[in-house]
Formats: C-alpha cells, sequence, structure tokens
C-alpha cells in the first residue's frame, strides 16, 4: 500500500499506513495483518509486518450482522517542518475540539490560517473556540470537561461523572471571567432547561445534562454560588466549595485533602514537592504524632515538612464539611469542625484550632518563595475565600493553568527551551488577564506546527 | 536562689499536676511484702503516732531487713539508724533527717541509692524508684504529703561556652584523672572486685571507665564534679585526708577541662544562658493514682537485660529481656523481634494478689510500631498461645483484651475489642487501661477516655486461673503472636481502676519532665528573669519542649513592655533547623500580663527537638531576633535557588482521542447523534474501555477493540437510517452486488474519504485508503455474494472500518 516516507525525528516522521483487520465473530477478534507495535519513548508507530495483502485470506464471516470490522489504518505524520495552513488548522481544531473538522470548517479554518504567522494561528484557534460558533461545542462539552473532570475527585478519574466543579470551569473558559477567581469566587455554573435543577443534595442535575449530551456551550448559566448552597458570600470560594470538591474533599477525614488536592490540581504541587523541614511547626494540629511508632526523628524528618505548610494553610477551611447524611456541603461559622480537633491525644501540645484563620508560612522564605506568592496580597486571612485567593494570585497557580493546557493540547509537557519560552509568555499573558480561553488559543497555535 | 510556687497557683503553670497529694499517696494499704529477709520480730514500743504507723508499714518494715539497708543502718551500727529495729519510733527519728517529704524522689536516702549505695538490685535506679514508691506511700498515707515544687535558680552558663565530652578518653585527656581513680578506687567500683560497687569508673578498660566516669564530672565547673564532692564534702573513702584526696581529682578533672575547648556562639546573637535537661527541677513522678499497685514497670534502667518491677511488692516479677528488644531514652521498651518476660515464680504474685481481690487492672503506656500488626500481645500473662490468665492485645487500629473468668474460656476469648470503626488505636504514644471486675466484667480505657465497648460476657469469678503462668511483654510465652512498638510503662493493679483514676494517671504522663530556667536576666533589665520550658526526653530520638513562659525567680520583679520576637531553641551552641515552633512569637513582656505566680505565658504549643547526645550532655539555650533591646536575627531562611530545567527526551507529537472525544468524533464524521439509543448504549459498555489519556504509548489493543465496537455502531445506526444514509451515500444503489470497478464501491468509499480521512496531508493518502476499502469490499463479496441486506452489511462494515481507523483516532 501507498505510503509517504520521509526519514528524520519523531515529529518529521510521517504516519505510516498499516492496516489492522480485525474480525470478530462469536465474539473473538481475529488479527488478520501485520504485527504493529508502539515503540516507548518514541511515539511512533512501526510496521514490522512485510507488506502484506490485507485480504489475501478471505475471512469466515458467519454472518455480516454481527461482523465488526476495523482497519486501523494509521497514517503518515505529516512532518510539521513542512505542515501547510491546512495541516494547522486541522491539527488545531483536532487538538481544541477532540474532534476533526468537516471539510467545510476545514476550508474555512484554512483560510483563516493563511500565511501561517503566530498571529493568524493564535486568531484562528480563537476562531475555533469562540462559544458564538456552534463548532466550538465539542471545546466546552468535550475537552474542557475532561480538561476538568479530574480534579474533581480523590482518584483523578477522569471518568468521573460532570458536577458543578467541572461545569462552573467550562463556564468560566466560556465567558472569559478571570480564571485566578477559580477559587474564590462567588460563581457556580448550572444548566438551563434541564430536569432535575441544581440541587445542593445530589449531583443528579449535571448528570442529567451529560446524560443527555447537552451542549456546554450553550446550555451553562453562571449564578452566584450563595444563592444556591445558602453560604454567606464572603465563605464561597469558587469550586473549593462547589458541592462535587466538598463531596470529594471535605468528606471524612481532616479537610487536609481540600488542601492537597487543590494544591494538586492548581498549583502542580504535591506537598512532596514542597516539603521543607525548616519552618516552624507550632500551627501542627494535635491529631499528627510527634512519635511515630515511637520514632520522633520519622516526624522531625518527615512529617513536619509537608505539615508545617499545609495546617496552617488548611486552617481556613475549619467551618466546612460535608454532611453524608445529607450529602451536602455544611457550613458552620464561628464554630471549628470537630475533625479539626479529633484524636486531640496523639500530642497533646499540639496546635488547636480556634478558628479559620490561615497563614502561608511558605512565605517565610527558602524554595517555596519560587511559588512566587503575590506581593499585593498579606500572606494571611481568615476563610476559604481569601486563602484561595492567595493561592490562585501565585505564579505556581498561572504556571500550572498554562502547563496544564499545554500537555491538553501539545499532548507532551513543556520539554525544551523554546517549549518553556512559550510557556513563560503564556503565563505573562495569564497574568494580566487571567484569561485561560487564551491560554488554550495560544498553545494551540504554538503546537499547530509549521 | 529556691522560690516555691505556690501550690495552688501552680496549677495555672502546668496542666501538670505539679501540688497536692502525690498520687498513690493516700493508700493506707500494707503491699506485700514477703521479699526481705526476715527482719527480728519487732518487739520494741508501738508507733507513737499515725505518720510514724505509716512509716512503719510503708517504709520501715521494707528496709530493716537483714538484706537491705536493716544489715548496716540498725540499732548501734552506722548513722543514720532509720533501719534499726529495736524501737520504731527511734527509726522514724533517723529516716526523717534524710527524707524530702515534699519531693521523696529528691530525698537524700534515695540519691544515696540512687548513686549507686549498696543497691540490692543490679541496678541502681531500680533501688531508688522502689525507695522513693515506698516513702511517696508513707508521706502519702499521713496526710500530710502535699508536694510543692520548687524551681531552683539554674548554673548560669553562657551556650556554647560548656564543654563537651569526647567520645575517647584519649582526646578527654582522661589519663590522669584515671590513674587517681583506678589507683584508690578499684576495689569497689569496678565490675570484678570482690565488692563490687556500680558506676565502674576504677574498671581495668578505660573506656568502659570513662563511660561510667562522666556524669561524675562537671568540666565547666570541676568543684562542682560528684568525684569532687564525695569526698570533699562526704568523705567517702578518702585515701589520705579527704580535703587533698578531693583536691587531687579536682586538679585532674582541670586538665581534663582545659585540654578541651568549649564549643562558641556567635557573641552578637541575643541568647539566654544555656541549660541541660538535668539542670531543671523535676516536675513529675507522684501524680499517678498507684494504691492497689502490684507490679510497675517503668524501664529506667536503660541498659542490661533486666527491666525491673519497681512497684516495691515483693516478690519482684523482674523481667527478662530476650531477642531484639532495646532500651528507649527517655524510659522505655523498643520491642522489635522478641519479648520481656518474668520468672512463673515471681508472676505468682500477680495471681495470688489478683485472685484475693477478684479483680484488676492492666495499664500501659504504648506506642504501636504500626497499626497493621494483627493478634499481637503487648502484655499478656499467660502460659501458651491457647491459655492465659489476660492478655493486653492488638489487632489493627483495636485494642484486644483476652481475660479468663467464669465467663469466658482458658484462652480468656472471647475477647473484648475496640470497635474496628472507631480506630482507637494509633501507632502513636498512647495511655492504655483495661479493667475487669466482677460486675462490669472488662472495660478498656484509651487516653484517659472509656471507650464504650461492653463486655458481653460480662463478669464473672477468677477461681479457674493458673498460677503457673507468666507475665510477658511484647509477644507470647512461646515467642508468637509478636508485636512490634515501644511501651514506655507498664503497671498490674489488683483493683479495677475507676474512670476518674484513670484519668489521674493518664494526666500524669509517663517519663520524666523537668521545668528547664534558661536565663535572660543579662539581657533585659528584669532581676533573675527566665523563659521556663517544661521539657522531657521524648524518646530515643527528641526532645519535648512545651508551654513556654517567662518568669522571675524576683516575686517582686515586673516586666514593662519588653518586645519578645522570634525566640529559637538551640542545642549544643548551634539551632537546630527543625523544630522552632516558637521562631515566629512577637509578643511584649509586661505586667499586664504577668504574674508572679505563673508567670506570662508566651505560647501553648509544644515541639519536638532533635536529641544529638543525650540528656546529660545536651546543652539547650535560646536565641531571640529581639529580646527589649537587644535584636540580632539569628538565623534566616536561605535564598531560593532559582530552578533549573534540563530538557526532556522528545516525545511523540501526536496522540490518540480519548474516550469522549472518540465518540464525538465518530458521532461528526457519521452525523448520528450520540442520543441514537443503540450508540448510547454501546458507548456506555465500551467507554471506559477506550483511551483514557492521550498518550500513543498507552494504547493497548483492547482500546481498538472498543473502538471498533462504537465504530461498526455508530455505522449501523447511520446505514439503518434509510434518510441519513442516502444523504451520506448519495447515489449509492444499496441493492448492488458491488462488482469490482463499479461506481457503487465509489459509493461507498468517497463519502468517508472525504469526512473520516479529509483532504490533508497529514492524513492517509486517499488512494491508499481507497484500495484498502475496495479490497475490503472484494474480500467480504466473495466470502458471501453481495446484493440485498449482504450489500448493507458490507457497507456497514466499510465504514466501521474507516471510522475506527487510526484515522480518526490520531490526533
Amino acid at each position: 500500500m501507498g505510503m509517504r516516507k520521509t526519514a528524520g525525528s519523531v515529529g518529521a516522521q510521517r504516519r505510516v499506513s498499516i492496516e489492522t483487520a480485525i474480525e470478530a465473530q462469536a465474539g473473538a477478534y481475529i488479527r488478520r495483518t501485520g504485527v504493529h507495535r508502539v515503540e516507548a519513548g518514541m511515539g511512533s508507530v512501526k510496521n514490522e509486518s512485510q507488506p502484506q495483502r490485507a485480504h489475501s485470506q478471505h475471512p469466515t464471516l458467519g454472518s455480516l450482522a454481527v461482523a465488526v470490522v476495523a482497519v486501523a489504518a494509521l497514517a503518515a505524520v505529516a512532518p510539521q517542518a513542512h505542515a501547510g495552513p491546512r495541516e494547522q488548522a486541522k491539527r488545531m481544531y483536532d487538538r481544541l475540539t477532540g474532534t476533526p473538522p468537516s471539510p467545510t470548517l476545514l476550508d474555512e479554518l484554512e483560510s483563516r490560517v493563511g500565511g501561517g504567522s503566530q498571529n493568524q494561528l493564535f486568531d484562528t484557534a480563537m476562531y475555533i473556540v469562540d462559544p458564538q460558533q456552534p463548532h466550538s461545542s465539542p471545546f466546552y462539552s468535550v475537552v474542557l470537561k475532561n480538561f476538568a473532570t479530574p480534579w474533581t475527585n480523590r482518584d483523578q478519574d477522569v471518568f468521573a461523572p460532570l458536577n458543578d466543579y467541572t461545569a462552573t470551569v467550562i463556564g468560566m473558559v466560556r465567558d472569559d471571567v478571570d480564571f485566578r477567581g477559580l477559587l474564590s469566587d462567588d460563581i457556580l455554573y448550572v444548566g438551563s432547561g434541564v430536569t432535575p435543577a441544581y440541587s445542593t443534595t445530589s449531583n443528579a442535575h449535571y448528570e442529567a445534562l451529560e446524560s443527555s449530551n447537552a451542549d456546554l456551550r450553550v446550555v451553562l448559566q453562571p449564578t452566584a454560588q450563595s444563592s444556591l448552597n445558602g453560604l454567606p458570600s464572603n465563605a464561597v470560594a469558587g469550586v473549593m466549595t462547589s458541592r462535587a470538591a466538598a463531596e470529594a474533599f471535605f468528606i471524612d477525614g481532616t479537610n487536609r485533602a481540600m488542601f492537597r488536592f487543590t494544591m494538586l490540581n492548581h498549583l502542580c504541587r504535591d506537598l512532596e514537592q514542597v516539603h521543607d523541614t525548616s519552618y516552624p511547626p507550632d500551627r501542627i494540629r494535635q491529631d499528627v504524632t510527634r512519635s511515630p511508632g515511637g520514632d520522633s526523628s520519622v516526624f522531625n524528618n518527615n512529617c513536619v515538612g509537608c505539615h508545617n505548610g499545609m495546617d496552617p494553610l488548611a486552617q481556613a477551611f475549619a467551618y466546612y464539611d460535608f454532611d453524608e447524611m445529607q450529602q451536602r456541603l455544611v457550613y458552620t461559622p464561628g464554630q471549628v469542625q470537630p475533625k479539626y480537633l479529633q484524636n486531640s491525644d496523639n500530642f497533646k501540645p499540639g496546635f488547636v484550632t480556634p478558628d479559620d484563620s490561615w497563614e502561608n508560612r511558605w512565605r517565610l522564605g527558602g524554595p517555596n518563595l519560587l511559588l512566587g506568592w503575590s506581593p499585593s496580597l498579606p500572606g494571611r486571612g481568615a476563610g476559604a475565600k481569601t486563602m484561595g485567593q492567595e493561592l490562585a494570585s501565585s505564579d505556581a497557580f498561572a504556571q500550572c493553568q498554562v502547563e496544564k493546557v499545554f500537555r491538553a493540547v501539545c499532548l507532551r509537557s513543556p520539554s525544551n527551551a523554546a517549549d518553556r519560552s512559550l510557556a513563560a509568555d503564556v503565563v505573562g499573558g495569564f497574568q494580566t488577564d487571567g484569561n485561560l480561553k487564551r491560554v488554550f488559543a495560544a498553545t494551540a497555535a504554538y503546537c499547530a506546527g509549521d | 536562689m529556691k522560690r516555691a510556687l505556690n501550690p495552688a497557683l501552680a496549677l495555672a503553670i502546668s496542666l501538670l499536676a505539679l501540688v497536692g497529694c502525690g498520687g498513690g499517696a493516700d493508700t493506707v494499704e500494707n503491699p506485700t511484702t514477703s521479699g526481705p529477709d526476715a527482719a527480728p520480730d519487732y518487739a520494741g514500743p508501738p508507733p507513737a503516732t499515725a505518720d510514724i504507723q505509716a512509716f512503719r508499714i510503708n517504709f520501715w518494715e521494707n528496709v530493716r531487713g537483714a538484706n537491705r539497708c536493716g544489715v548496716c543502718h540498725a540499732a548501734g551500727d552506722q548513722a543514720p539508724q532509720f533501719a534499726r529495729s529495736d524501737d520504731v519510733n527511734a527509726a522514724y527519728q533517723q529516716a526523717s533527717g534524710v527524707v524530702d517529704r515534699d519531693n521523696p524522689s529528691q530525698s537524700a536516702i534515695v540519691l544515696k541509692v540512687a548513686g549507686g549505695h549498696n543497691c540490692w538490685l543490679a541496678d541502681a535506679g531500680a533501688c531508688a524508684s522502689i525507695m522513693t514508691r515506698w516513702i511517696q506511700d508513707w508521706v502519702g498515707s499521713s496526710g500530710t504529703g502535699g508536694r510543692r515544687i520548687e524551681l531552683a535558680a539554674p548554673p548560669l552558663r553562657d551556650p556554647g561556652s560548656s564543654r563537651r565530652f569526647p567520645s575517647d578518653p584519649l582526646s578527654a585527656n582522661f589519663g590522669a584523672l584515671y590513674a587517681l581513680l583506678d589507683a584508690h578506687c578499684s576495689n569497689c567500683h569496678q565490675s570484678n572486685a570482690a565488692t563490687a560497687q556500680s558506676p565502674y569508673f576504677a574498671a581495668d578498660d578505660i573506656d568502659e571507665a570513662y563511660i561510667a566516669a562522666i556524669p561524675r564530672i562537671n568540666l565547666d565547673e570541676p568543684e562542682r564534679s560528684r568525684f569532687y564532692i564525695r569526698l570533699a564534702a562526704e568523705s567517702h573513702n578518702c585515701w589520705s585526708d579527704c580535703r587533698s584526696d578531693a583536691e587531687a581529682l579536682r586538679l585532674a578533672i582541670e586538665q581534663m577541662a582545659d585540654s578541651i575547648p568549649p564549643t562558641q556562639i556567635d557573641p552578637a546573637l541575643a541568647v539566654s544562658k544555656a541549660v541541660t535537661l538535668y539542670d531543671g527541677t523535676i516536675a513529675s513522678g507522684g501524680a499517678r493514682y498507684e494504691n492497689h499497685l502490684i507490679a510497675l514497670y517503668e524501664f529506667k534502667t536503660g541498659s542490661g537485660g533486666v527491666a525491673y518491677d519497681t512497684s516495691g511488692v515483693d516478690p519482684a516479677a523482674d523481667l527478662m529481656l530476650s531477642g531484639d528488644v532495646g532500651w528507649v531514652g527517655g524510659w522505655g521498651l523498643n520491642v522489635r523481634n522478641g519479648k520481656a518476660q518474668a520468672s512463673t515464680t515471681a508472676s505468682r504474685k500477680l495471681h495470688q494478689l489478683i485472685s484475693a481481690t477478684g479483680e484488676y487492672s492492666i495499664e500501659a503506656w504504648v506506642a504501636p510500631g504500626a497499626v497493621t500488626q494483627e493478634d499481637a500481645r503487648i502484655v499478656s500473662y499467660s502460659g501458651s498461645a491457647t491459655a492465659r490468665n489476660f492478655t493486653m492485645g492488638q489487632t489493627l487500629y483495636s485494642y484486644d483484651f483476652y481475660a479468663r473468668s467464669s465467663a469466658t474460656d482458658a484462652n480468656g476469648a472471647p475477647q473484648l475489642s475496640t470497635a474496628d470503626a472507631d480506630r482507637r488505636l494509633q501507632a502513636t504514644l498512647q495511655h492504655v487501661v483495661m479493667t475487669f471486675d466482677p460486675v462490669n466484667g472488662r472495660r478498656i480505657y484509651v487516653n484517659g477516655e472509656f471507650t464504650g465497648d461492653l463486655d458481653a460476657q460480662g463478669g464473672g469469678v477468677l477461681g479457674d486461673w493458673d498460677n503457673s503462668f507468666a507475665l510477658v511483654l511484647g509477644a507470647e510465652v512461646n515467642n508468637n503472636h509478636q508485636w512490634t512498638g515501644v511501651i514506655r510503662l507498664v503497671a498490674i493493679h489488683d483493683r479495677a481502676l475507676t474512670l476518674e483514676q484513670v484519668q489521674q494517671n493518664f494526666a500524669a504522663g509517663v517519663g520524666e519532665k523537668f521545668f528547664l530556667l534558661f536565663g535572660v536576666g543579662h539581657l533585659i533589665d528584669v532581676a533573675q528573669s527566665y523563659i521556663m520550658f517544661e521539657a522531657s526526653q521524648y524518646d530515643s530520638h527528641g526532645y519535648l519542649f512545651n508551654n513556654p513562659k517567662f518568669i522571675s525567680l524576683d516575686a517582686n520583679a515586673r516586666p514593662d513592655n519588653i518586645v519578645l520576637k522570634g525566640m529559637r531553641i538551640g542545642l549544643n551552641g548551634a539551632e537546630p533547623s527543625v523544630g522552632q515552633a516558637y521562631r515566629l512569637l512577637d509578643l511584649v513582656l509586661d505586667e499586664s500580663y504577668y504574674t508572679p505566680e505563673a508567670g506570662q505565658e508566651l505560647s501553648r504549643v509544644g515541639t519536638i527537638i532533635p536529641l544529638e547526645q543525650g540528656p546529660a550532655s545536651d546543652e539547650f539555650f535560646l536565641c531571640f531576633d529581639q529580646l527589649g533591646a537587644r535584636q540580632n536575627v539569628c538565623s534566616e531562611y536561605a535564598a531560593p535557588a532559582p530552578a533549573t530545567y534540563t530538557d526532556l527526551p522528545a516525545s511523540s507529537d501526536i496522540g490518540v482521542r480519548t474516550f469522549d472525544e472518540i465518540n464525538a468524533a465518530m458521532a461528526a464524521v457519521t452525523g448520528v447523534s450520540p442520543n441514537n439509543a443503540q450508540v448510547k448504549a454501546t458507548y456506555e459498555s465500551v467507554r471506559q474501555s477506550l483511551p483514557a489519556v492521550h498518550s500513543i504509548e498507552a494504547f493497548v489493543s483492547s482500546h481498538q477493540t472498543s473502538i471498533a465496537q462504537l465504530a461498526i455502531q455508530y455505522c449501523s445506526a447511520l446505514v439503518d437510517d434509510t434518510n441519513a444514509r442516502a444523504s451520506y451515500f448519495p447515489g449509492m444503489n444499496w441493492t448492488s452486488t458491488l462488482p469490482a470497478g463499479s461506481a457503487d464501491r465509489d459509493a461507498i468509499v468517497d463519502p468517508l474519504i472525504e469526512r473520516v480521512f479529509g483532504d490533508v496531508a497529514s492524513q492517509p493518502e486517499s488512494s491508499a485508503v481507497r484500495n484498502e476499502l475496495d479490497s475490503l469490499i472484494t474480500s467480504l463479496c466473495n466470502t458471501a455474494a453481495c446484493g440485498g441486506s449482504r450489500t448493507v452489511d458490507v457497507v456497514k462494515a466499510v465504514c466501521g472500518a474507516a471510522v475506527g481507523s487510526a484515522a480518526l483516532l490520531v490526533k
């Protein structure tokens, strides 16, 4: 079979057309043609078989009504060095929406790319994700949904149902809401015209939206979160006080999960990456044993390095809990949740949480200064809203959003100087306008190939 | 200077019970005292007062035996004659001079024994503990035993100027002192002497002697060395005249000190005076409820193969350590793979005493090594893995209590366990008490709290108890059911402790606690001012510093608007990088917050400071970023180093669509709604079998299987819908036999190429795809003749091959 062969790097390789016929009969699929394998680290697919007629043998089809035949034609990858406007347009649409463009749309996108300058590419990418255009629907309903879904559960499961956290991410991007308000704004997106309506005690509203393949580009409507869940506006902290986040991270435990997963998802750092034993341990709660198994060196070398930074920050959630009986977020202003005071005998001289005041000890110095804390914020406060602002105003938050988008669009992490330079530029833009849609577009333009 | 804390106000200083009656102090019961050799029958005058009666039954009867103090301190023999058997009133008079009723552990008689003076056990510390207990029982029972803590001003030493003992005697210049000790003390103070008397600082092996001598040498103040004082002030076995002998020892110590340079600290820093743990005032030891104690293990010995029963109730059921069982700093046993077991003979007292009362309590301070241990024995009084009188055990997060009685079997089963869901057992230091009484049966208390787990078996009688069993810690007597963790105290009582008694013992804590006074009078204008900490050795690796206060020992002194910022705890001339819980302190010391009795609290939290050389040697001090007018930042965080990046290996430029993208893409290229019932059902069934990540390296054959299923379902929905297929495949004759080269084949293939593959250079070449799909049609029509429904099925298959191909999958 015909193929265009081009030597060179991975990026310069062409997709090799091979065929695999898989035939199902009585549940069995029989590979009929050449073996192909994926070469780890290269990302290329090679045909190890000799060119062979795919159907030199006649398949034994008992009944075509039950036959499933698929040809996995892994076509040659167009060398990016020679990608034309059409290829760039296709790739951008592919990456941004997860779907191929229709022939008509591809023609239009190709013309918009024109000579292929970065500006033209960026403008075309912005056109692709323009919520006024129906062709952008998969960007919101598919790509953004799957982009955000792993953030909303402890298993980081991308198959988890649509929920208010995910919908709010999608809505904020669609409406160009400053994404740095993600962890503090009094905002939540609900679906219009969907039954059942939003409920503080159930996710059924969003599951119905997803099940009906509703066009999230259209149906999502912004609402004041406080008007839905009854929290005071100053107790609302963006997606952290969404029902989905509460169910995932305020349930049981000590509320440290909310902090840890917010760090993981929005600062792209797990606690190991901010581990530093030198910060003062005076805000570490009583439930953390100082002598695990009778050995305090374990505490002083390990436990303290995360808890000394986390506990003073996670104190911001002291009034929040997820009530499993009611299946809803509860907020008890002025009354510290019992989970903050449990296992107090593990270390009686430990910190007893009196309120929801928080403090960012990572501002004191050391390597965690590199997270880039905003000089215009005090680094301390009370409640989840101000703590969310502290996190979302950091350089690390901006870098993390860009990094996540880069991985989603370019299908790899920034890996060389050019990638890092682009990322830095995009981070700079994000820190100016907080517009995540533009981050997607700029990144797609960069990875469109040239 | 000493200042007594007002007993009532002292409570405000510490959560610890500093004052009031010592725990166990109000006992009126006479412990079993079958241990001492029979003393002569007493035929003297009766005790003149109730206090002398208490002295007699709690103390005198224990010490006057021929194998204890009575052998020397008897009537007409060595003074003081507190063990004389002729007149208990006279003995009481003598004893009063060597007993500190306020602080029994600091009694001269206890300190003497603790120093190794004729201890009847191999461990002087154990003798001291036992003697302390006897005194506590005596003074407590008289009703006059209120304890007062006196804060004693420590010696004023500058931090870092202290000398630390080198690791070997040569570096310490120990030779001259050793020569004196070897020449004049080796008749007793070496292990192979005829009258061997520890400590063995005159041992033949200079290394052994050096280690034993260190605690008796004060390098900073040689005249405070125990060696010097023992001769100069106590005239202990001087070899010529005591004054010159003591001076010779002092000079030798000075010679050592001169050869050891002090560790220096930056003089510009605002630092307090320095103290060691043992410079502090002992803050605990008497607040436990121990009226019915029959066996007690405090593990103070710290070395050797015996853990002594210091209950004072004879016979002592001392535990022999076997296997991998080590000692823990700050008192305790670390059980790794071994056990500590008493003899069956000595253990028999448990049977004897508990059988008499029909009730008992097992009390322990333990730190389980892990919460993964199952059916492991912590404290057991048993004969085998299946026969016991009682056992405290662990199963995962629960404590187990096996107790043999008329309500249970010979194994004490069924056991009472704390509820799984409660997760009472944690891998941290916990106070556990298990009680049994004939009415309520078994109860378990963890950290001073009744767990609420009720004994379904209820109470019973202990008539079936076996007196041939042995008390064992850490494993079963047959070495099975190994438990790992740290045991810091075990006590057996022959009564079921009440909740209040359990809480009293929990509040008393475990281990030795001190009030450390860090002198700051040289930094601020407040007389005799100190920062006071509650401190203790927390375990083998750290110290607990807790609840710092500012206090002056001058009752008239008051702080006046003194700024205190950034307090650090220093250790051996340096600032530990971890555990600086008071680094962010920023407050004002002022009269308005200060009371002479309680001082001014600086913080309520405690912190763990790593142990370096051990409690005898580690020297602590405080450093302040600011204290009063003195300012100088003790230490600052290092400036962060900018991140450096390394290029990653080139990775794939392409990836695969993920599950929802595949579904949306197939819907887009076929024009079939994803809400189509069949499509939706198929998608739901294969959704989680489709690729979840973009990485092409993670693509496996099962993904392709699911893609094929979904593709054929989309194509089936398309082709089964006559309107949709007519629109999608214009000009197609649906009854055609699809002969080779016919237009009907193009009618199938062309729309698919246009919509699925597209006219893009990055996609497979149209001609190649066309050839492939055409040969598929040929193949299928050769298998069974096309035409009619066969043609429809072939179109579905060709459509499925195209839609399920990598052209759609890869992006």
